[in-house]
């Protein structure tokens, strides 16, 4: 079990790793546009961070193409990110409750703040896997309901 | 085939191809033993209910709860537990009060039985279990068994685990209240199931994950007093640990963590070459610490240590050539099998001197689930309270207990005989007593032949005259791991 800690702790580096990119938002669902759809949230508070990432390697830790703080007022949130090129893509996310920009750890590194991952990508004994959380963008876009455990 | 072919050619098949009817009867028998009920099943909780007095009468001054805890659910239709220590923990309540007692038991209402129970399998991550792929293991509390330990503070009673946090329980309707955060940045932290506890009620305790160790204090309210992280020299087993007034003594057995495998058994290796190191740390400055080299042993458990004005550290240990419990006996119990390359623990006394030399003497004495006089915890004292007297291969549970005293080298000793697997004993004061185990043995014991659960109380002082009272319960609990006695 000390293994799945130590999982736990990457997983966490993973989420904390990428910067928060404008990636521009739009306010509508257009063709190429990524709409996702956050449920399941704890507290009205805080914020959602949410990375997407465009390669195994760069949801495993890297950098993201894309990323977004927003804003949590109720159980529910909403994204939508334009100017994503056709390809497959997957999302991590974590529910700053708290504010601090950070996500909470206990002192071996477990997540003390809700998070997820495009697909409902399960985290069990570490991360979610990419080949779990990986989805297609097409010309047409894409859309992603993730509820956040 | 000439003859002598024939005998090698048996002698390289299974003993299973060349069963005689004689040997498989002996295989069934082995296969539903008389022990089993040890490690049985409880469908439901235990309502509360009187024992039945057998034997004697309970002596007067003696009044409290003996609670206890332990894994009483391991088999499902979808499948069964992969270890003795990964069953659901059921917390037990004796009451004795006015010369009668009482029994109550409820499961801890961890998330880990929730998931099981709702899959209809035991699919839960856990000490030898891998976890199915569809349960959900978030953290270490989501394989929580909740069922090793007990610690009453603070108006509650918390039912321990190792790698995991307490779950809060009502003292008296034994309700779960949920699991016990003691500070939020602290959630899902590990705490051993055998925190330290000073005569005062102040408490010590580690949560060990590899070559880390958060070290707890708590007050004698329960309110978190402190913590600190400390380095340990290799990623040991620890299960347990001991302390002077001073002193925590941490013994690192070569049972080490040295790969990512699941289950957790599967992560750990035996390296006897290492020895066994032991090492101390000063409570008031966790960065002056020492480390003792011993020969390799195993032990699960520790007695209360001591110092004597020298600095010399003592401390008992139940203690194993080999960790093969933990590694697959544990396992064999649960599909009904007595433990293959079977050792009995025995007692032996550690000796750390200030020079920095390290002894261990072992007593023969079998010896499990030690515990001595709680008023005398990290000072100078020669009693120990044992289970004792090992049932063979027909028991692989323990059938007495004894007072094994350091300064005479003696061992006052009762023997239930081979119906009985006879559970952690605890010691309880004598009102207005102030002597080393001037009190009571108050502790359980499963009776095979009539199928019940029995509550015992000995005079501490006199053993082998065996218990002063007897009570029997309707229902056959199985064997449990520690307690805790209220008052």
């Amino acid at each position: 079990m000390i293994s799945r800690t130590t999982r736990l702790a990457l997983l966490t580096a993973g989420l904390l790793s990428f910067a928060v990119v404008n990636a521009g938002r739009a306010q509508a669902q257009e063709p190429g546009d990524l709409s996702v759809t956050f449920s399941g949230l704890t507290a009205p508070t805080g914020a959602l961070y949410v990375g997407v990432y465009d390669s195994e390697a760069a949801f495993g830790g890297g950098k993201p193409v894309a990323g977004e703080r927003v804003a949590v007022n109720g159980a529910t949130a909403s994204l939508t990110l334009s100017g994503l090129k056709p390809g497959r893509y997957a999302i991590k996310v974590f529910h700053d409750i708290d504010g601090d920009g950070r996500m909470n750890t206990n002192p071996y590194g477990i997540p003390l703040e809700p998070y997820a991952a495009s697909n409902n990508a399960p985290a069990n004994m570490g991360p979610p896997r990419w080949s779990d959380a990986v989805f297609d963008v097409t010309a047409e876009g894409a859309v992603q309901d993730i509820t956040i455990q | 085939m000439d003859r002598r072919a024939l005998i090698t050619a048996f002698a390289a098949l299974p003993a299973a191809a060349i069963l005689t009817p004689e040997a498989a009867f002996a295989a069934s028998a082995r296969a539903n033993p008389a022990w089993a009920p040890a490690v049985g099943d409880v469908e439901t909780d235990i309502a509360p209910r009187a024992l039945r007095r057998i034997h004697g009468r309970a002596p007067k001054g003696l009044a409290g709860t003996l609670f206890r805890n332990g894994p009483a659910k391991f088999r499902r239709p979808g499948g069964d537990a992969g270890h003795w220590f990964d069953g659901d923990g059921l917390v037990r309540a004796f009451r004795i009060r006015d010369g009668k007692a009482s029994l109550a038991g409820r499961f801890v209402d961890t998330f880990k039985r929730r998931q099981d129970t709702k899959a209809g399998a035991m699919v839960s991550a856990g000490f030898a279990q891998v976890p199915r792929p569809d349960a959900v293991v978030r953290h270490a509390d989501d394989a929580n068994a909740a069922n090793t330990a007990l610690l009453p503070i603070g108006g509650e009673l918390l039912a321990l685990w190792e790698q995991g946090s307490p779950y809060a329980i009502d003292p008296v309707t034994l309700q779960t209240k949920g699991l016990k955060t003691f500070r939020p940045d602290l959630a899902h932290m590990p705490f051993l199931a055998h925190p330290r506890i000073e005569p005062d009620g102040r408490v010590w305790n580690l949560g060990v994950a590899g070559r880390k160790a958060l070290v707890w204090t708590l007050s004698p309210d329960g309110s978190l007093a402190g913590t600190a992280m400390i380095d340990l020299p290799r990623a040991a087993y620890i299960h347990d640990f001991t302390a002077t007034q001073r002193h925590l003594v941490i013994a690192l057995q070569p049972w080490i963590q040295d790969r990512r495998a699941q289950p957790f058994v599967a992560s750990m290796s035996w390296r006897p070459e290492q020895g066994t190191q032991v090492l101390v740390i000063d409570k008031d400055d966790l960065t002056k610490r020492r480390i003792f080299e011993l020969p390799a042993f195993f032990a699960f458990h520790f007695g209360d240590a001591w110092e004597e004005a020298d600095g010399t550290i003592r401390f008992d240990a139940c203690v194993n050539a080999e960790p093969t419990f933990a590694a697959r006996g544990g396992s064999e119990l649960i599909a009904y099998k007595s433990p293959t390359d079977h050792q009995d623990t025995r007692l032996a006394l550690i000796t750390l001197r200030p020079g920095g030399k390290a002894e261990l003497q072992s007593t023969g004495l079998t010896a499990e689930f030690p515990r001595s006089d709680p008023r005398f915890a990290g000072k100078a004292r020669s009693k120990s309270v044992i289970n004792t007297v090992g049932g063979g291969a027909d028991l692989p549970f323990l059938r007495g207990v004894a007072v094994s005293d350091w300064r005479t080298g003696k061992a006052d000793v009762f023997d239930f005989g081979p119906d009985h697997c006879v559970e952690e004993m605890l010691f309880v004061a004598r009102p207005g007593s102030t002597r080393e185990l001037d009190g009571w043995l108050v502790g359980t014991s499963l009776n095979l032949k009539a199928r019940a659960t029995e509550l015992h109380v000995f005079d501490a002082k006199a053993v082998s005259a065996g218990p002063v009272c007897s009570w029997r319960a309707d229902v056959p609990l199985p064997v449990g791991f520690h307690g805790a006695w209220m008052g």
